[in-house]
């Protein structure tokens, strides 16, 4: 009985996973070919400048692609050796003060746009890390250790490391608040 | 019963599945920041600002969530407007809001973390964009 329920209940889940990626892939579909409709318009008015937008848009592919394939790589990873018990300890709701360490440290070191990170931080979500945690570091993510020193020369060493302060610190209170506010989800 | 770990194989093959159900998402976002590089110029983003400190910090964090583009291009932009005399406090937002925040992402993050968490996120990366540019720049004025 206990058997039936549980194979009644994964299948269940797998249904429910393949119509939430179908869904993703045809509204992923519908923005691409808008897209695609606002690059031909644009090129209608202005080839040079949709031709550069275009150009534009290969070289972002060319910068992210190496990084996406470190997120791919690294995805792997977390999923073949840490198991959803693993990922609930260290970033779901009991994991304390070494969760919002986590995220933070992760969040300043991380590299490339946003974006990148998305599949990544949404599978963890999906086994178990907490919203709170994912909005801090994304928030964290604005202290870009790189660019740092260009920074300093623009603004000077006390406007950067007290906005680099304030940005960690806005980091941690930004996800405190999405846990609350996102706590009922369920 | 015990969840079976995947092997590193079936994992690379699940994180590959993953990326070709986003993969049109993905480019869409690309092609929207190739769009935005080239038509929303740096010198539109400097008309857009009056000189009043609290409009100006409201539009630097507007201005700055559609910007896409390398960091040091909000440092060059800032500091440029710095120069024609805009506020620190709408600088530092549009600098925060430049890395923080993003307009053209938003599809994407939609569609992988759902309307929610997309819409709370956002609209605290929008107002901490201006407590922190408001909070760095009044701790500096008492420092100094």
């Amino acid at each position: 009985m206990g058997y039936s329920n549980y194979f009644r209940d994964t299948i269940l889940i797998n249904k429910n996973k393949n119509k939430g990626k179908k869904t993703q892939q045809r509204t992923g579909l519908i923005m691409l070919i808008i897209v695609i409709g606002i690059y031909i318009f644009s090129a209608i008015l202005n080839l040079t400048a949709t031709y550069n937008a275009l150009l534009n848009s290969f070289q972002v592919l060319k910068v992210i692609t190496p990084i996406l394939l470190v997120v791919i790589f690294l995805m792997a990873l977390l999923n073949s050796l840490i198991n959803q018990k693993k990922i609930s300890k260290h970033l779901g709701h009991n994991s304390g003060v070494k969760g919002w360490f986590i995220a933070l440290v992760s969040g300043v070191l991380s590299h490339g746009p946003g974006y990148v990170w998305y599949p990544m931080l949404s599978e963890l979500r999906s086994h178990g890390a907490r919203d709170g945690l994912i909005v801090a570091f994304f928030y964290a993510r604005a202290i870009k250790l790189p660019w740092l020193p260009m920074m300093i020369s623009y603004f000077g060493l006390a406007f950067t490391s007290i906005l680099t302060l304030y940005i960690l610190l806005a980091a941690l209170v930004q996800g405190i608040i999405t846990d609350k506010l996102l706590a009922e989800k369920g | 019963m015990k969840q079976e770990q995947p092997t590193f194989f079936k994992a690379l093959v699940s994180a590959i599945q993953m990326l070709y159900t986003i993969a049109p998402m993905l480019l869409a976002v690309i092609g929207m920041v190739g769009l935005f590089q080239t038509f929303i110029t740096p010198e539109m983003l400097h008309s857009l600002f009056k000189g009043s400190t609290l409009y100006d910090t409201f539009v630097g964090t507007i201005t700055g969530g559609i910007s896409v583009g390398q960091p040091f291009l909000s440092y060059i932009i800032g500091g440029e407007l710095l120069e024609e005399g805009i506020s620190l406090y709408a600088v530092t937002s549009f600098i925060l809001s430049f890395v923080s925040l993003g307009l053209i992402q938003l599809p994407l993050e939609y569609s992988l973390f759902g309307i929610r968490f997309t819409i709370v996120r956002n609209l605290l990366s929008f107002l901490f964009a201006i407590l922190v540019s408001w909070a760095t720049v009044i701790t500096l004025e008492i420092l100094s």
